[in-house]
């Protein structure tokens, strides 16, 4: 059973043990209904089609949050993960809500998400309350060249447009880098005015894209480094595999990515989905002009997100086993490419 | 229609609509929500779960669902189809690769008969983005002439970052739910 590893804190009162067989139970349950995706009929979700029963598993599972809240005054050290399985519990009961609110009363439905709202506000006011915050700091060790070089240095391709096939319609070409191996393809978007921007299909290449964009969309990448600045609106990131990506934006995307890390700065929290082995660190890009970047697409600030990633494939309450934060010791140096006018490489 | 349904709408004291966002993951459905609403769009992260949002639109309240686009919880979408008056299926018109993707999961959801009384509104999003394309194009590729005659459909384009085409397309819909179902005075 998982229940000592769901809530250590719960297990000395004969009640509270109790709650938490209900809870863990619920837990699986919800895990299991996840497992069977999208063939899952009817009979087989957790739905009680009942208001009562969804009411007192609702106050369960409310007050199992409550008395893990009440405890973390208590506790000294382990915070972190603490809270983390604390907000993890609070995804469930909201989700829970979420399952059963196509036959709740619409009051039911309201007061549901009243609840999981406080929550999260006790939560989030506990929580810093109770972990100081990390003073930002922007490195700027000098302006030392990047250590980071894959070795078939080539003068810049400057953004091939290959036209893209779908299936439909004819759909005209788009700016982006798309089937090349073993090349260094440089997209400097000063001056320019660049929507979306697609990287798809390359192996074994270093992308670098200077300026501002407003969306990004990342396909099919093997064994290359990304470096992007600031992307004013989303990036979408699909199939890659043994890559390293350094970026800033207000949403990210990451599905089906293997064995990858990602430096990123990020207004909102970063979503992982049917990945794996893939690492979190702070975002580290640099060339002439970032700052002024950065703050024109409102990315200047460093939130902390890059840490809070939710993983739709680990809806439960312990950390998921698919990401990790990069251990400081092995990540990269700030990569500055201040001095690389458009692949204009002195080495 | 049927009778049942239209006496319910009738009795409801506040006359309420039920809009159903759905659609791709990074669509932009939240951020269109919350922009109709005059909220900060700034930093919204994707959508874990669901949001509800009740706005008063006109002479009406509408009770507006907006659930997570992600692959994997797509398959929570039919817990939120029963008594949908409206539907807004939103298009990342910028996204070009994933709208074969988009055109699947919509003809999914068509087919649903518990949606089959709804109106249905397409927005193409994201019409400020350069590359983008147009609903013209949009109905092209999701092939929307096609569709069953019964349906009430529209597409409008759209930018939830501006704010261009939300009010067009919320206005069509409203009004074609409202004289759908008899509430106009």
């Amino acid at each position: 059973m998982e229940d000592d590893t769901l809530n250590p804190n719960l297990t000395e009162s004969t009640e509270d043990a109790s709650l938490q067989k209900k809870h863990s139970s619920m837990v699986e349950r919800l895990s299991k209904r996840h497992q069977t995706g999208s063939d899952n009929s009817e009979s087989s979700s957790p739905s009680f089609e009942s208001v009562s029963s969804f009411l007192s598993r609702f106050n369960l599972l409310k007050t199992t949050i409550e008395s893990n809240l009440a405890q973390s005054q208590s506790l000294s050290s382990q915070l972190k993960p603490h809270f983390d399985n604390i907000a993890a519990s609070i995804s469930d009961l909201e989700k829970l809500v979420a399952e059963n609110s196509y036959f709740l009363p619409s009051y039911d439905v309201r007061s549901s998400l009243k609840t999981v709202s406080d929550l999260k506000q006790k939560l989030d006011n506990l929580n810093s309350q109770l972990i100081p915050k990390k003073k930002f700091a922007f490195k700027n060790k000098g302006a030392k060249k990047d250590s980071v070089f894959i070795p078939q240095q080539k003068p810049s391709t400057v953004a091939n447009v290959v036209s893209e096939k779908t299936s439909s319609i004819a759909v005209r070409d788009s700016p982006g880098f798309r089937n090349e191996t073993g090349q260094v393809l440089i997209q400097d978007c000063k001056g320019l005015e660049v929507g979306e921007f697609t990287v798809s299909d390359l192996d074994s290449c270093e992308v670098r894209i200077i300026g501002t964009v407003r969306a990004l969309f990342v396909h099919r990448l093997k064994n290359c480094k990304v470096y992007v600045g600031p992307v004013m609106g989303s990036i979408l990131i699909e199939e890659v595999e043994g890559c390293v990506f350094v970026m800033a934006s207000h949403q990210i995307r990451i599905h089906n990515a293997k064995k990858t890390d990602f430096y990123l700065r990020v207004r909102s929290r970063p979503i992982i989905e049917d990945s794996d082995g893939v690492r979190f660190a702070p975002y580290c890009f640099t060339y002439q002009g970032i700052e002024d970047d950065l703050r024109g697409a409102a990315l200047y600030q460093e939130t902390g997100n890059w840490a809070n990633v939710d993983d739709f494939k680990w809806l439960r309450a312990v950390q998921s086993p698919n990401w990790s934060v990069l251990p400081e010791n092995e990540r990269v140096r700030i990569v500055d490419v201040s001095n690389m006018n458009n692949g204009k490489e002195e080495i | 229609m049927g009778l049942l349904s239209i006496i319910r709408k009738i009795k409801r004291k506040e006359k309420e609509m039920r809009i159903l966002m759905v659609g791709l993951d990074n669509s932009g459905k939240t951020t269109i929500v919350l922009k109709i609403n005059g909220e900060d769009t700034s930093v919204i992260s994707p959508t874990l779960g669901f949001n509800i949002k009740t706005i008063t639109y006109q002479k009406y309240t509408l009770n507006i669902w907006d659930v997570g686009g992600q692959k994997t919880i797509r398959s929570y979408w039919r817990n939120y189809f029963e008594q949908t008056d409206g539907l807004v299926w939103v298009v990342d018109s910028s996204d070009l690769r994933r709208l074969d993707d988009c055109k699947m999961e919509l003809d999914n959801l068509l087919k649903e008969e518990r949606l089959s009384g709804s109106s249905l509104l397409i927005l193409a999003n994201k019409q400020d983005i350069k590359g983008a394309l147009t609903p013209q194009d949009i109905a092209k590729v999701l092939n929307l002439e096609a569709m069953d005659k019964t349906r009430h459909w529209n597409i409008v384009g759209c930018s939830a970052y501006t704010g261009e085409g939300l009010l067009e397309g919320f206005d069509w819909l409203v009004q074609d739910i409202a004289s759908r179902i008899y509430m106009l005075a």
